[in-house]
């Protein structure tokens, strides 16, 4: 039986009011109950797919951003050139021939070596010497040497006539361009090597020069820190050849003396590779004193 | 056929039309049941017990009944006076029986606005 509320004097009280009504039978209840299940579980399953298909959206879809993504470029390994040896192994050259822009190159890695200036005519038979190239231009009126130039700590020559400049100070190989360097003064101080020829690259972009036509063309380069010479198989413009040493993902690079100039690199057998003409001073034609070399020698 | 509310003992029974109750009134342990006949049946149940048996036998039909305070229950189809500040309640049918009962201010007004309300 219901039980009622207690009741004051001063209250009333409709009696069957909010009565409960006779109970549904049970089958109706049974009724009641499973369609009631049904929608439930039916309800269930619409959450759970349409959570999936959310999942599915958020899979494939990125979300908004508040800000605009940034893209995080991969980070690309840096990939030397040459290619890594010991550090006790014996100091040699390493040739890698290349077509850039469809310029033939010869690229000249020196391993274990350390590089040095050279006045004068290279001695062949000096088997320390792994490459060596002419590095500054000899000027024609007086034989002297164009631009400055220090050799093991001695200026020997002075002035800018040419902008680029390559400095060998305690093994360290800088080059780059500028009127004026401190690394003149400091090869000075320190008994390095220093000389200037044309620019052909600065910061991974071309150095135009004002020179005119066609040669074999050679260079000492700078790439993210690996040093090494490169010279092309067919005559270039200086544009040209400054171009693809950018392609080759050169940061610096200063011009060596091209054409038929004389050097020699050896490779890690011991084989000697001469180019350039070494009888081109013969006859009449006499090899002006000044002539320099950059020489990379075995280190000790 | 109508509802009856079945009031039984473990020795009698009464069966009557609801509409055959002019009222009940409580009388400590038992309660007093007034007919239109006139006829006065004692029960031995409180007014709270007959209140229940008049909600679980006659559900939404009991609603012709309104119980006032704790003492009384009437039918409302007999009210026919209500005086507030006399407290004084007559139920009639105008023909052949009339009843005056008693109830608080309070409750008397109460009834007379329910009244209203549901002749509105």
């Amino acid at each position: 039986m219901e039980e009622l509320k207690e009741i004051c004097d001063d209250q009333i009280r409709v009696i069957g009011e909010g009565a409960s009504k006779k109970p549904l039978p049970r089958r109706v209840w049974i009724v009641i109950l499973t369609v009631l299940g049904i929608v439930i579980a039916g309800v269930i399953i619409l959450i759970v797919s349409l959570y999936k298909a959310e999942q599915a959206r958020k899979l494939t879809i990125p979300e908004p951003a508040l800000f605009e993504p940034v893209e995080v470029q991969e980070t690309v390994e840096h990939t030397w050139i040459g290619e890594s040896i010991d550090s006790l192994a014996t100091g040699y050259t390493e040739m890698k021939d290349t077509l850039i822009n469809d310029i033939p190159m010869r690229i000249f890695i020196p391993h274990n070596a350390e590089l040095s200036l050279h006045i004068g005519k290279m001695n062949k038979e000096d088997k320390s010497v792994i490459y060596t190239a002419q590095a500054a231009d000899v000027r024609a009126d007086n034989g002297g040497i164009v631009g400055a130039f220090v050799l093991k700590g001695e200026p020997r020559a002075w002035g800018l006539s040419k902008k680029g400049f390559c400095a060998s100070i305690n093994g360290e190989v800088t080059m780059g361009v500028a009127e004026n360097s401190p690394l003149f003064e400091k090869a000075t101080e320190e008994g390095g090597y220093f000389f200037r020829q044309y620019p052909l690259v600065s910061n991974g972009k071309v150095v135009e020069n004002e020179l005119k036509g066609k040669s074999i063309r050679r260079a000492i380069c700078d790439r993210r820190g690996e040093v090494f010479m490169v010279e092309t198989g067919t005559i270039e413009s200086f544009h040209d050849f400054a171009q693809a040493l950018v392609d080759l993902g050169v940061d610096q690079a200063v011009s060596l003396v091209g054409s038929s100039a004389y050097g020699w690199a050896v490779d890690n057998a011991g084989t000697m590779h001469e180019f350039g003409e070494d009888n081109y001073y013969t006859g009449r034609r006499r090899m002006p004193k000044n002539t320099s070399y950059i020489v990379w020698r075995r280190k000790q | 056929m109508k509802k009856q509310l079945v009031i039984s003992t473990s020795i009698d029974l009464v069966r009557i039309a609801p509409e055959r109750i002019v009222y009940i009134a409580s009388d400590g342990n038992y309660s007093t049941l007034v007919q239109t006949d006139n006829e006065v049946r004692m029960l031995s149940y409180q007014l709270g017990q007959i209140e229940k048996m008049i909600s679980s036998q006659l559900g939404s039909e009991g609603n012709i009944f309104i119980r006032i305070g704790k003492s009384l229950i009437i039918n409302r189809s007999y009210i026919y006076y209500i005086n507030i500040p006399k407290q004084k309640l007559i139920l009639s049918d105008v023909v052949s029986f009339n009843h005056t009962v008693t109830a608080s201010k309070e409750a008397l007004k109460q009834l007379k606005e329910l009244i209203e309300k549901e002749t509105k």
